[in-house]
Formats: structure tokens, C-alpha cells, sequence
């Protein structure tokens, strides 16, 4: 480090000198006055504000969730298809008071990046420093022409878990023997690439062992997927009477429902289901387009180092929201993210320069109750930009034996327990 | 700072449940005026802080298939992180992780979250 910026840094950290004498860490005492805002308590949010105030404790910092209970994606197609109780997808905030963070329980609705502030529903504004924006998805409703939020009563996409996740599984547990479940899959990108193939494998278990007349059809918007080649391998050893996938190539892509008459169309046909799971496409959460960070793609595009906004200064986006390919969409990816950026915004706040690192991202998803595969990648961020590494990352061995499934599928529960631990309590 | 960074970051990995307390640095280090600097810099969480919270989302004690770190020595972690990186034949999701760093990723670490050297 040059002289100079030792200089500047100096002077942007004040008293830097007399809080060392004092016992007090000058980095600390720097972000004395630091206010610090976050939007959205899912994993990406609740992780930053969490690390945020650790890493500066004089700093104040403000969660701006308006939900009580907050209800995890990660493991609810494990509730669809029935091996899983809802409550354990159930989180609060409780610990977060305990830890100095201002739980604010409203819903962001505006941003002014030039005057620094959040408006709040309730009218409030809250100004800021730094902002950390983790809005998760929102739908693009009616481009599947039909389906609306309306719409969704009746052909639940649960793709945000909550009601929606107990209304799918109400719908399967009414179903008669010998029903047709439709899934329609979204084309990328998309919160948990894996995700709808996980479903399908425990919609698909669920219909083998309780409903065995009945069938599950994926109607997919693409032709491959995450995972692909050990998700297939499972179908054809687990489920060859249960699950047909059709994709893009065959007509897969669904362009209009309707719910009146329980169908789905694709540009070939037209077919009627008893169950019928729509995951529509999406965007980042609405306050990103609010607040200016969400481009033309609906995305919002990020330095890789910071996580600051590329299109506002002085706001930073995590998670499902951001374009952060190669990182994927996924709860360890918004965490990890969420840790990365506060270390980055204690630096930026002490006047120094974001520094790189190495981030990685693992994802299991169970293809039955007892069995599981995983995908892995590692990325480095050098010059601002997410790169994975050559030669590292990849999926589970596709002739794994039953041992290897079982093995992934408990560490996917340990996982479960860690992640949720470091983000909710 | 940077010791207290390093045992926050520690913590989560490890499980304590703690929040440090700011105050870390010895009197001696913040005497000078450019040693005060010097410590401020060191103070910031830099690579290896950023380095090892990707460990955090999987390893702690709340998970019971997923090797808690707590009891690890710098050495054991440098055996076993090396070992996951270098063995071509492997398929754990460990040792698909590890090919992705170097080896003084790797030693710093297990330098940063080993308990002691030994062992």
C-alpha cells in the first residue's frame, strides 16, 4: 500500500490513531456513522445484514423485510411431494434484534439513489450510505398468455414457498388415482435451475408409491437443464411409468394456459391436467426495477467483486436477482454473496479498495426421499467479473451407487441445517 | 481487526456462537501513528477472510453428515484439503470444490481456521 492512499485512508477514518490507543480497532471506529439499509429477508438479505453488523458493529443496520415468517425455497419440493412437514421451512427474525439490527416489517416501495433513501409502504423513508438490495424474483405475468396471478390460485406455481408450496401439495393429495399432473418449466434464466426437475423426481416418487395409476408430464421451455444426465438416469431407474419429460425440440414450450378448462398449450397441442404446476418466467423482485439496478433483461447486472449495482453506485445486489452467470440462482449462492459483499462494503467504507477472492456454489437436489445429487462450481472475481475455474466444480458421479445418493442426500439435510442457521438464527 | 475479522469469520465456520467484542488490537500495535495505519489496513477483511465464508454455508455443528471443522488442526485441514484437491480420482463434492484452488488458497485456510498446529 502506497503512502498516499495510507494518507487518504487516514483522513476518511478520522480518529483512526487515537481509537487504536483507546483499544477500540480503527476499522470500527471508522463506520461509526455508517447507515446501512438492507431490502429483502431471504437468504441473500438476512445473511447481509446479519455480517454487515458483525463486521461493523458501530454501524447501524436496518432489515427491511415486510413478512413475519419467512419460508424457505430450499428443500419445499420435499413438502410437494409429502416427505416434509411446512414448519420446517418456517424461519423468523427473532435473533436479529438481539444482534443490534433494526427489523423494519414493511415492504420497500421506492428508491432514490441521488437523495439516499428507501420509501417504505407505510410512507416512512429510511436514508443511507450503502444499500444492499436481495428483492428475490417476481413473475412476468401473462407472457404464458393466461397466466396470471389469478391464474395461479388454480395452477400454483410455488415457486415462492409458502401458500402456494401447501396449495400444490393439497391439489396432489386430492387427485384421483389416474390424474395427470402437468409441470410447465421455464426457459433460463430462472430461480434454482434445478429446482423443477428435483419437483418432478418427488411428484414423480409420490405418484409411484401413493397413486401409482397416475402420471406426472414436464412440458419444458428448453432442451437441456441443470443436471441433466443424473436427473434422466434417475427417471429411467425410478420412474419410467410416471415422469415424461417433452422438451423444447418436442413441443415442450407452453405459450398459454387456461385455468377455466385446466389446460395447457403448446404450440403442437393442447392438453388437459388434473394437477397442473406452472413456473412462469421471471425477473428480479419488483423494487429492483423500482430503484433503477434492473436492466432491459429484468436482471440486474453487478460488479463481481463488490456486488455493487453496475447501473447505480452505491447499491449493491445479491442473489436470485443479480446476472451473476456463472453463479447460479441458489440459496448458497445469494448467502455466500451476502458475506462476500459486507466484507467488501467494510472495506469500501474504510476507504479501500474491494480485494478478490475465490467464491463456490453447491446445490443438492433429492431425485427420491432418501437419495440425492449434487452440482458444484467455483468461481474467482479478479478483474470484477464471476469466472468459474477450470477444471474445478461439476455434478455427482452418474454411476454412483445407492450409497453415493444416500451419502448426498444427508448432507444435503446438514447443509439445510447450516445455511438456514448462519442466514435466520 | 484482522484477528478479529479472522475469529468472526472462524466462528461462523466453526460454530461458536460469540460476537467478538472490538477491541482486539494491543496497546503496542496502535502507538505510532504509522503503525495505527499499518493495523487499519491489517483490520479489513481482505482474500482469505472472503475465502473461507464460502465454508460456512455447509460446515458448522448443526450439521451432522457434513464434517464439523471445530476440532481441526491447521495441519489436518492441510492434509485433507490438499488430499481432496489433488486426488484426479475423486468425486465428492469436496473434492470438486478444492480443484477450483490453489495451494496457497489451501494453506491459507487452513492456517485461518485450524485450531493449533499440530495433530
Amino acid at each position: 500500500m502506497s503512502r498516499l492512499s495510507l494518507h487518504r485512508r487516514s483522513v476518511l477514518t478520522g480518529l483512526a490513531g487515537t481509537a487504536a490507543l483507546a483499544g477500540l480497532s480503527p476499522a470500527a471506529m471508522s463506520q461509526t456513522k455508517a447507515k446501512l439499509v438492507v431490502i429483502g429477508g431471504g437468504f441473500g438479505g438476512a445473511t447481509a445484514a446479519k455480517y454487515l453488523k458483525q463486521l461493523m458493529p458501530e454501524a447501524s443496520v436496518t432489515l427491511v423485510e415486510p413478512k413475519q415468517t419467512y419460508h424457505a425455497c430450499p428443500f419445499s419440493n420435499l413438502v410437494i411431494g409429502g416427505g416434509r412437514d411446512m414448519a420446517a421451512q418456517a424461519f423468523g427474525y427473532d435473533a436479529f434484534g438481539k444482534l443490534g439490527i433494526d427489523v423494519v416489517r414493511q415492504m420497500a416501495t421506492g428508491v432514490d439513489a441521488e437523495a439516499r433513501t428507501v420509501t417504505l409502504a407505510d410512507g416512512a423513508m429510511l436514508s443511507w450510505d450503502r444499500l444492499v438490495m436481495s428483492p428475490g424474483i417476481d413473475f412476468r405475468w401473462n407472457v404464458l398468455e393466461g397466466y396470471d396471478e389469478a391464474a395461479s390460485e388454480v395452477m400454483p406455481h410455488a415457486w415462492k414457498a409458502g401458500e402456494q408450496t401447501v396449495l400444490l401439495r393439497r391439489q396432489l393429495e386430492e387427485m384421483e388415482d389416474g390424474g395427470l399432473v402437468v409441470m410447465s418449466a421455464p426457459a433460463a434464466p430462472f430461480r434454482c435451475p434445478p429446482g423443477p426437475y428435483e419437483r418432478a423426481s418427488l411428484i414423480a416418487n409420490y405418484l409411484k408409491t401413493q397413486k401409482p395409476k397416475s402420471k406426472l408430464l414436464v412440458l419444458d421451455a428448453k432442451d437441456s437443464f441443470s443436471k441433466q444426465p443424473l436427473f434422466q438416469k434417475a427417471w429411467a431407474e425410478r420412474y419410467p411409468d410416471h415422469l415424461e419429460w417433452r422438451g423444447a425440440s418436442d413441443f415442450g414450450g407452453v405459450v398459454a394456459v387456461n385455468p377455466a378448462r385446466m389446460t395447457l398449450s403448446t404450440e403442437f397441442d393442447d392438453i388437459k391436467a388434473d394437477v397442473a404446476n406452472v413456473i412462469p418466467p421471471q425477473k428480479a423482485g419488483a423494487i429492483a426495477e423500482a430503484a433503477g439496478v434492473a436492466d432491459q433483461t429484468g436482471w440486474c447486472p453487478i460488479n463481481g467483486l463488490t456486488f455493487e449495482s453496475r447501473l447505480v453506485p452505491g447499491i449493491h445486489v445479491l442473489g436470485d436477482a443479480t446476472i451473476a452467470a456463472p453463479m447460479p440462482k441458489s440459496a448458497f449462492s445469494a448467502n455466500l454473496q451476502a458475506k462476500v459483499c459486507a466484507a467488501q462494503i467494510t472495506r469500501l467504507l474504510a476507504g479501500q479498495g474491494p480485494e478478490a477472492t475465490v467464491l463456490a456454489n453447491t446445490c443438492y437436489s433429492y431425485v427420491a426421499e432418501d437419495a440425492a445429487i449434487s452440482i458444484t462450481g467455483v468461481y474467482t472475481n479478479d478483474d470484477g467479473t464471476l469466472v468459474s475455474v477450470t477444471g474445478a466444480g461439476g455434478l455427482s458421479p452418474l454411476e454412483g451407487e445407492a450409497g453415493v445418493r444416500a451419502a448426498e442426500a444427508a448432507q444435503a439435510e446438514a447443509w439445510y441445517r447450516t445455511i438456514t442457521k448462519e442466514a435466520f438464527g | 481487526m484482522r484477528r478479529k475479522v479472522r475469529r468472526l469469520m472462524a466462528a461462523a465456520v466453526l460454530g461458536a456462537a460469540a460476537i467478538l467484542p472490538a477491541c482486539s488490537q494491543s496497546a503496542e500495535e496502535g502507538q505510532a501513528g504509522a503503525a495505527a495505519e499499518a493495523a487499519a489496513t491489517a483490520a479489513l477483511p481482505g482474500r482469505t477472510d472472503m475465502l473461507v465464508m464460502s465454508c460456512s454455508g455447509c460446515h458448522s455443528e448443526a450439521g451432522e453428515a457434513i464434517a464439523d471443522l471445530s476440532g481441526y488442526t491447521q495441519d489436518r485441514l492441510m492434509t485433507a484439503l490438499s488430499d481432496y484437491r489433488n486426488d484426479a480420482e475423486g468425486t465428492t463434492v469436496m473434492h470438486r470444490l478444492m480443484r477450483g484452488y490453489s495451494e496457497a488458497d489451501i494453506e491459507a485456510i487452513s492456517a485461518y481456521l485450524g485450531k493449533g498446529k499440530a495433530g
